[in-house]
């Protein structure tokens, strides 16, 4: 069986053909632009023994190269997308991409399974109340406009796969992964706070955060894949004993930084966010309205995360969450001091 | 009246013309915004609010009936969309470059004139603050009659644009006669025209576009290859020289300086212009009336005190809201507007910018980048 990873050059995409080799897949393609960086996928081809980790320099930016990528194979895992950009960019590389990609499927000869990876963005939880469990039925953002790009680019793409699938039918699996966090991810999410000239402004505080180690991440992903149980699901991609914002950010100065914090509570960060929101409204957006209070109330209310969906498939984290912030900080501290 | 636009093409600086638009109040409204791509349509409209999309320009022209179509397509696509939306009874605001070139320039300027309609193009920052303010300068004498200019942008690779056409072989810039230079030398060439006096300068709007301009341009590439494709064929440094019977200028490009420079500077015979257009600055040196070394203190000072100066003003502006990214393009928008309801002469004359398409022909003749897109 061969198998399609989009994406495969990122973050996550090269912890996933890992793990696809590790699980057993004998036929993995990655789709590589032109131009990108293949040292890590060529590294993870040399040591595959037994496997063919074939490196297809394509595209999904036509339907016509998309039809091209997708030949032979029996399953793709959609990971490509944008992670910052202008909003154009991110709706053409994430929306119309992934409509390329369904194009190519819906006209294969033969059936393609989907394991798309979406996002926790994609959840409405503004609304929620301080406290509520975000699951797979949590309802999804009613108020696209009112949240970041990303967010309201997943939450299209998400919802053009499943009018496609509805319509054609293609065996579809769905994974909304938290903050996938590790060795050559990135250091603070916005969900700990934000770095203002030097100054880290400390807005997560006792809210907890919804990590998953990328190789775990990878492995829920593949593991969701693999399973005919899966299909036609939608999983919630955290780890188990998640931290909180304050106690990342502790750690993250211990092991791997100093930084001048300043802890912004969540009552001040809704009054900044409120005066943000108005001053860019009545400037005509001449400052951008980073903070507004919907925002605010989406990413630090306080909620908790639930991953019992995923563990009823037989997925367990593979790396506990202290050990995990231990080898991204290793990485981390390794990389600035380089 | 409130005028009814369309935006047709939903990329990066659809967003830009939306935002402005809608900050013009009852002037206009954007009824409607247009991309082959449905779903790139659709997601301007959902974001600004806006009340039709589609994926059909025959289709939207024909139910929406709009009173100008803004056009914000790749450059190879603005002729023929700018006669079908003006052949709709629809005022045509095209993005630079106008066209791919004069000849199509001129067809599309003269269809505008056929059909009644008014054309103009995005030459945003002519009208920003400090640029007005250079020609009020002009007109005041102070400057007196220009003998040189210099016309310099730096335009960083690394940026959301750079990284689209260097990630992609099939971007439409590198279809483009000039690549990445035909995206971004009218922002270059549109300070000059004033200060390079035309020789047809009695309204011979389709008279050689070049006259008695002499151009002399070189281009080369200065990044490493990497793609083996198109991608490492497009230059990123231009230098351009254009010399009139009483002026010249010389215009400069470049991807790799830091900080990314964007100036105008004017030599007259009277005294001498500098325009940041990124810090939104004019400051003005003269000859000093000190004698000896108090001609030599004084100036610092003098370029000192115009620079606070400047920075009040903009704090000025900034508190009164006067300092939005897009302001030129607002302030544009506005003209355009009104010359529409006015039936006024369009905001930037047809000679004007044609003129310029034909000094772009002959860069591209001189500097030819002859390896394109599949």
């Amino acid at each position: 069986m061969k198998v399609l990873v989009t994406g495969a050059t990122g973050f996550l995409g090269a912890a996933l053909v890992c793990r696809l080799l590790a699980r057993g897949e004998t036929d993995v393609r990655c789709l590589v632009r032109t131009g990108s960086d293949r040292s890590k996928l060529e590294a993870i081809a040399r040591e595959a023994t037994g496997s063919t980790v074939e490196l297809f320099v394509g595209s999904i930016d036509s339907s016509a190269s998309a039809a091209r990528a997708i030949e032979g194979v029996d399953v793709v895992y959609h990971l490509a997308a944008s992670l910052a950009g202008a909003p154009a960019d991110m709706f053409l590389n994430v929306v119309v991409a992934s409509k390329h990609l369904l194009d190519a499927i819906v006209a294969a000869a033969r059936p393609i399974k989907v394991v798309l990876v979406s996002s926790f963005g994609v959840y409405g939880t503004a609304d929620l109340a301080a406290g509520a469990v975000v699951d797979e039925s949590t309802p999804l953002e009613p108020h696209p406009e009112r949240r970041d790009i990303y967010s309201q680019a997943k939450l299209r793409q998400e919802r053009l796969f499943r009018e496609v699938q509805a319509k054609h039918g293609f065996p579809l699996v769905v994974l909304r992964p938290g903050v996938i966090y590790g060795r050559g991810g990135s250091r603070l999410s916005a969900r700990v706070g934000l770095d203002l000239a030097g100054v880290f402004l400390s807005l997560g505080g006792s809210n907890l955060l919804p990590l998953t180690y990328v190789e775990s991440c990878a492995d829920a992903i593949v593991i969701a894949g693999q399973s005919p149980v899966a299909v036609g699901q939608t999983y919630n991609v955290v780890d188990d004993d998640l931290v909180t914002a304050d106690e990342y950010l502790a750690r993250y100065r211990r092991d791997v930084q100093r930084l001048t914090v300043v802890p912004v509570p969540y009552p001040a960060l809704r009054a900044v966010s409120a005066a943000v929101q108005a001053y860019s409204r009545w400037s005509k957006g001449q400052l951008p309205a980073v903070f507004t209070p919907y925002k605010t109330r989406t990413m630090w209310k306080g909620t908790r995360f639930s991953n019992a969906k995923l563990k009823g498939l037989g997925w367990r984290p593979l790396v506990p969450t202290t050990e995990g912030l231990g080898r991204a900080f290793a990485f981390h501290k390794a990389a600035i001091g380089a | 009246m409130t005028l009814k636009v369309a935006v047709v093409g939903c990329g990066k600086i659809a967003d830009g013309h939306v935002e402005e638009i809608q900050k013009l109040g009852d002037a206009a409204r954007v009824v409607a915004v247009v991309d082959r791509e449905l779903l790139m349509a659709e997601q301007l409209a959902s974001r600004y609010g806006l009340p039709g999309f589609y994926d059909d320009l025959d289709r939207m022209l024909a139910i929406e009936r709009p009173d100008v179509v803004h056009i914000t397509t790749p450059p190879q696509s603005h002729l023929a969309i700018g006669v079908r939306a003006l052949d709709a009874g629809a005022h045509v605001y095209v993005e630079k470059p106008l066209t791919l070139c004069y000849a199509d320039s001129r067809a599309l300027v003269l269809h505008a004139l056929g059909a009644g309609k008014k054309l103009t193009i995005g030459y945003s920052y002519y009208f920003d603050p400090p640029l007005a303010e250079l020609r009020e300068l002009f007109a005041r004498g102070e400057i007196g009659e220009p003998v040189h200019a210099e016309s310099f942008l730096g335009y960083g690779l690394a940026g959301p644009f750079g990284k689209a056409l260097l990630g992609d072989a099939n971007h439409w810039v590198h279809g483009l006669p000039g690549k990445l230079f035909h995206n971004n030398l009218d922002h270059l060439l549109y300070k000059l025209p004033e200060l390079l006096p035309d020789d047809r300068p009695d309204g011979e709007v389709f008279a050689d576009p070049i006259g008695d301009v002499r151009i002399s341009a070189q281009g080369f590439v200065r990044r490493t290859a990497r793609f083996g494709d198109v991608r490492d064929a497009m230059m990123d440094e231009l230098r351009v020289t254009l010399t009139g019977s009483r002026s010249s200028a010389f215009v400069w490009f470049s991807s790799h300086v830091k900080p990314i420079v964007h100036t105008t500077r004017v030599y007259g015979t009277r005294s001498s212009a500098l325009v940041n257009h990124t810090a939104r600055t004019i400051t003005l040196e003269s000859q000093s009336a000190l004698p000896s070394a108090l001609g030599r203190l004084a100036p610092a000072f003098d370029q000192g005190l115009q620079h606070l100066r400047q920075g009040g003003v903009n704090a000025m502006r900034f508190a009164h809201n006067d300092f939005h990214f897009f302001t030129g393009m607002n302030r544009l928008f506005s003209a355009f507007y009104d010359s529409i309801e006015r039936d006024g002469p369009p905001p930037i004359p047809y000679r004007h910018l044609l003129r310029i398409a034909g000094w772009m022909d002959e860069i591209w003749r001189q500097v030819p980048q002859t390896e394109v897109a599949r």
